[in-house]
């Protein structure tokens, strides 16, 4: 990157699990309400803002191009254009690098982004079956025909396809996500044991987060449809009560007979939304503003479908050539879980040379994720994965802990669906 | 003189067409002088004989005709004036519907009243789908009928159940709902109007075309046949009666004109329709509505003041209480941004909720559709500190009403706004120039009361303090009309205007209460002179606690003349409040409402007021009056007729009656006056009539008539 990207501050909805408090909150009003209230809080008039550019995965029906739909929703003015961007679990970070590329192509220089996702409004599909003879009825004219048409039908045929686990299967490898980190506790002898104190982990110290008030500075309380009669404070996820026996009664959910993965220790399926104000930095020091930090680099990476829970390693070996910066570069890091033997395995790879020279072409290995630096608020195993929006939230949590902490640089990376990794370079001052 | 309606030589194919534009005026109306050219041209160039179809279209944008010049209703001068009338604008519109050739109205805007009876007059109609093409006949809502064929040509062509529902309630209806129930024959796109008008046109033209159109329109045999028809009547009356409360001579009329005719010769219908029109349009109803109406419109331009307006855009309000969140609700139903703050989120969730119910209610009456609501809701955002404040325009406060907190509210929040962002406070009671004392630009500061539940109280005050410049009482006058509120700029004094003249009268019905009358007999007795509800009623939907505070807190200002009736005292004590908690005077099971049995245990021991109905009525609304007319010497308000509109719309004052002084008026100075020395003599010192009403009576002077 030429230039920095002034990240002048960041919201986000609390996070709650699909099916839970934000259920009839649709992707769209969870993104519009976000910004609502990030220009609120930013004061920024909306009339400035060049572009809304976000990050979505499940792309609802009712709302093509999401984000033109949600920044009309928030009261961004007609005139301002918009784009949604999709990385799969990327996305919310593609929203920040691709509002820094059109501020260094000279397209933009004020922008909104962010990512936002709900879960819980996933829909049940129709099978082929089932379509081909909707297709074939509304096509008939005569009522031989249409009984004809109806004759076909079984009842095997109403079995929905469930589109949330379509879209978290890999449709080259053919695996699901669990699967793709089964094979990554296998390749390096992560045990069950060794994930399920993860997850513990996450779960304690996002509850530590919670009660010390860090995470309510980056949440905005959110009025629940349709009786709005309460509002929504903090986020559902994390269980202050989790005990390790209670993780290990669980049963493997992907692979039933032989795994180790469970869902308590993979991340949540979750709805919320993040939104942030960027500008390029000259512009953010003409208006007198402190960003609350900045991007100084970012990069991508592809790997095997089968194995992209290891994104981070590949995009992180790309980011440190690119930017000429180490591991040790980094005072924290904010390190995806999407599942704890995807984590646990990045460690692994993160701290081989082996890996790093077969893999990744580098002599010397990444180095290794010290636990003290390493999602330090707990992660998406406690908070949840609400796909679009978690790349967004990452930049924001881990520019507002390190700001807490008086600290410099920050990593934000994490693994994506389908075989890819992210990787992006944050500072503050 | 320049002409009102030009009759374009025929094309060669043979269509005329006639076009509306009334020179010098932004909408066309049916005054006596289109009338009588259009007379001229049925006897002219409309029997030329080479026209073969004939389009009528209005000239001025976004309105076709809307309606007859309601300065010529009011000229009415009696009976006999009122069938001459009628019956000469049906003779014109039955010779124009007697044309040899086929009529057609091709309505684009407005089209109401007589607009409408000529439209209907026209063998054919088409009408566009622009969002200010409105058809109707809104003739009821000044207390008059239709007068020139719209009661019989109506039921003939759509129906008696539609029929009746528009005319009843002058509620006119969009051109696609026109083409829906038959009242239009085809609905065409405003932008290709003049195309697809000229092809209809054609159509009409040939025979087949013509069997086709009126093929295509109903046969409406529910309403010929007699047990259907006597149904539909009861029904549509039934319905009409629970609104009018027999305080509106037209309904009868209507209901009466329209069960006896709508079948049969047009010519027989007509002779009613004219004798009907002739009972109810020199009546004081109808002279007191238009007056209203006429009153209605002077506040839409009324400002307070000459100051230039500044447009207020974003909105925030403090306090998300019922009022807070009613407001909230109102800036956003309006298109207004609105940030909501309060001091707990527990807090800031009731005000969504107020909104959300009040949207609730829209959706419920289908007036807006879910997904509208959203969007609405969406502009509503919450908050504990005063973030987004600065973008604000105009902040609304709306916290509890004592007066050490609004002082330390309003000193916070000044330093929160921009140095040009306008400050409300709503407020039913407390000083507005008090409040103003803690501001640094109390300049900028005004009184804004709404009143209470928001969504269904028409009338806003705008209070004026000392300090407040009439920039920021014009600005938020306008803010006001933009919220669609009848808007009153009212002076700093106690009570302001409303409750002012409100508040005696509540409580002089306390006193009759006290001295034995019931309230039952009491509420009767207002209801039957055309309140919409009683005074205890009316205690039990605000709270009887809140009632008594506001008596008590007006009493420090108005005594002696006002002396709280601690009768009411003993409601609280006993815990009885009213509707909220549970049931106050009466005890309510749905829309019923029955004497709570704990209400009438509490006054049992209370003998005597076998007062008349007459010094009931009285004693009750010539409290009202002579408060009424202090406020005028006073110059709380500057117009009598303004006072009388805020009343309306404020309390519910009888629109018949067309406003208090307006009553009195009528009732004559000098027997109100007497009546109120009768009183100052039996029941005390505050019914002596004030200086202004004695003046107004030696010198002959009446509220209206200057």
């Amino acid at each position: 990157m030429q230039s920095r990207l002034a990240i002048v501050d960041g919201i986000r909805t609390p996070f709650c699990k699909a099916g839970g408090k934000l259920k009839s909150v649709p992707a769209d009003d969870l993104g519009a309400f976000a910004i609502r209230e990030l220009l609120a809080r930013t004061g920024i008039p909306p009339g400035e803002i060049d572009e809304v550019v976000f990050g979505n995965v499940a792309q609802p029906n009712h709302a093509a191009n999401i984000a033109r739909v949600l920044a009309l929703k928030a009261g961004v003015p007609e005139s301002v254009a918009a784009y949604t961007v999709h990385r799969n679990c990327a996305s919310g970070m593609q929203a920040f690098t691709s509002a820094a590329q059109m501020i260094a192509a000279g397209d933009a220089s004020i922008l909104v982004v962010g990512g936002t996702e709900s879960m819980s409004n996933i829909p049940l599909l129709y099978g082929p079956e089932m379509t081909a003879l909707f297709q074939r009825l509304s096509k008939a004219k005569t009522f031989a025909q249409k009984a004809k048409a109806l004759s076909a039908f079984r009842p095997g045929h109403l079995k929905p396809v469930v589109a949330l686990e379509q879209g978290l299967t890999d449709p080259v490898c053919g695996l699901i996500m669990g699967l793709t980190a089964e094979r990554l506790s296998r390749e390096f002898g992560i045990t069950r044991e060794q994930q399920d104190r993860y997850a513990l982990e996450s779960h304690r110290r996002a509850t530590r987060a919670i009660e010390s008030g860090k995470l309510a500075e980056e949440i905005a309380p959110i009025p629940v449809p349709p009786a709005y009669a309460a509002i929504q404070q903090a986020d559902e996820g994390p269980r202050p009560q989790q005990t390790m026996e209670d993780l290990q009664k669980l049963k493997p959910y992907f692979d039933r007979k032989t795994g180790t993965v469970t869902v308590g220790n993979a991340s949540q399926v979750t709805d919320g939304a993040v939104a942030a104000l960027v500008m390029s930095e000259q512009q953010a020091r003409e208006r007198g503003l402190r960003p609350l930090g900045y991007m100084a680099g970012y990069a991508y990476a592809a790997l095997d479908g089968a194995r992209m829970g290891l994104g981070p390693a590949f995009a992180c070996a790309r980011l440190f050539a690119q930017t000429g910066l180490g591991l040790d570069d980094f005072d924290l890091i904010e390190l995806n879980e999407a599942f704890a033997a995807q984590v646990l395995a990045c460690e692994h790879a993160f701290a081989s040379s082996v890996f790093a020279q077969k893999c990744l072409g580098r002599d010397k290995a990444l180095g290794e994720l010290d636990p003290d630096k390493l999602n330090v608020n707990g992660g998406a195993i406690a908070l949840g994965h609400p796909v679009g929006a978690t790349g967004a939230r990452l930049v924001v949590t881990l520019l507002k802990e390190l700001r807490r902490r008086g600290l410099g640089r920050g990593l934000a990376t994490l693994c994506v669906g389908g075989g890819q990794g992210a990787a992006l370079v944050l500072e503050v001052e | 003189m320049m002409n009102a309606l030009a009759l374009l030589p025929p094309d060669e194919a043979g269509i005329a067409y006639l076009e509306i534009d009334l020179p010098g005026e932004a909408v066309n109306t049916l005054s006596a002088s289109v009338m009588a050219e259009l007379d001229a041209l049925l006897h002219g160039g409309l029997q030329n004989p080479s026209i073969r179809a004939l389009v009528v279209v209005s000239k001025k944008p976004g309105v076709f005709v809307a309606g007859a010049d309601i300065g010529e209703i009011e000229a009415i001068l009696n009976p006999d004036d009122a069938y001459g009338k009628s019956r000469q604008g049906q003779a014109l519109f039955s010779r124009f519907a007697a044309l040899p050739y086929p009529t057609i109205a091709a309505i684009d805007g407005a089209c109401l009243g007589g607009g409408l009876e000529w439209a209907l007059a026209c063998a054919f109609r088409v009408a566009t789908d622009h969002e200010k093409t409105r058809l109707g006949l809104p003739e009821a809502t000044l207390g008059i009928l239709p007068g020139w064929g719209g009661t019989q040509r109506l039921p003939r062509l759509i129906g008696l159940a539609q029929a009746l529902e528009m005319i009843l309630s002058g509620k006119p209806v969009s051109g696609a709902k026109a083409e829906e129930i038959g009242l239009v024959d085809a609905l065409v796109p405003h932008e290709f109007m003049a195309e697809r008008v000229r092809e209809f046109t054609g159509r009409c033209m040939t025979r087949k075309g013509r069997a086709r159109l009126c093929k295509r329109r109903g046969r409406h045999l529910a309403g010929r046949i007699w047990p259907v028809r006597t149904l539909i009547l009861r029904k549509a009356g039934e319905h009409a009666r629970r609104r009018s409360k027999g305080h509106y001579p037209a309904v009868e009329a209507i209901l009466s004109l329209m069960e006896s005719t709508g079948r049969g010769r047009l010519e027989q219908g007509l002779e009613r329709e004219a004798r009907a029109f002739s009972q109810v349009a020199a009546t004081s109803v109808c002279r007191n509505l238009i007056g209203l109406f006429h009153i209605g419109q002077a506040l839409k331009k009324e400002r307070g003041t000459g100051a230039e307006v500044r447009e207020l855009r974003t909105a925030a309000v403090l306090g998300a209480g019922v009022m807070g969140g009613g407001i909230a609700w109102l800036l956003s139903r309006h298109g207004y941004p609105v940030r909501m703050k309060d001091i707990a989120w527990e807090a800031v969730a009731k005000g969504f909720a107020q909104a959300a119910d009040y949207y609730g209610q829209l959706v419920k009456l289908h007036k807006l559709k879910p997904h509208e609501v959203s969007l609405h809701m969406h502009r509503i955002s919450g908050t504990l500190d005063y973030s987004g404040f600065a973008s604000a325009d105009v902040v609304v406060e709306a916290v509890v009403e004592t007066m050490p907190v609004k002082k330390a509210v309003l000193a916070e929040v000044e330093k929160a706004v921009r140095p040009d962002a306008v400050i409300c406070t709503n407020t039913s009671a407390l000083p507005v120039s008090g409040m103003a004392s803690v501001l640094e630009h109390p300049e900028r500061f005004v009184g804004l009361h709404f009143f209470n539940p928001v969504n269904r109280m028409p009338l806003v005050e705008v209070i004026a303090g000392e300090a407040t410049s009439p920039g920021t009482v014009a600005s938020v006058v306008a803010l006001a009309h933009a919220l669609k509120k009848t808007t009153v700029v009212v002076k700093d004094r106690p009570g302001f205007l409303v409750n002012r003249i409100l508040i005696p009268y509540l409580n002089e019905a306390g006193v009759l209460l006290q001295e034995g009358v019931g309230f039952e007999r009491i509420d009767r007795l207002v209801e039957a002179f055309g309140m919409p509800m009683g005074p205890f009623a009316l205690a039990d939907e605000t709270g009887i606690d809140v009632g008594y505070k506001v008596i008590q807190e007006l009493e420090a200002a108005f005594s002696p003349r006002l002396q709280a009736a601690p009768v009411l005292d003993r409601f609280i004590q006993a815990g009885l409040l009213g509707r909220k908690s549970g049931g106050g005077f009466y005890r309510y099971e749905g829309r019923k409402r029955m004497p709570n049995p704990e209400a009438v245990r509490l006054l049992e021991h209370i003998r005597g007021g076998d007062w008349s109905d007459g010094e009931i009525v009285d004693r009750l609304v010539l409290t009202m009056l002579n408060e009424a007319a202090m406020c005028l010497e006073e110059e709380v308000i500057g117009r009598a007729d303004y006072l009388d509109m805020a009343l309306v719309a404020g309390i519910g004052f009888p629109p018949f009656r067309g406003g208090l002084l307006r009553y009195a008026d009528d009732r004559g100075l000098s027997g109100i006056v007497q009546a109120m020395e009768a009183l100052e003599q039996q029941r005390g010192a505050r019914f002596r009539p004030c200086g202004l009403l004695r003046r107004m009576m030696e010198e002959g002077r009446t509220f209206y008539g200057g």
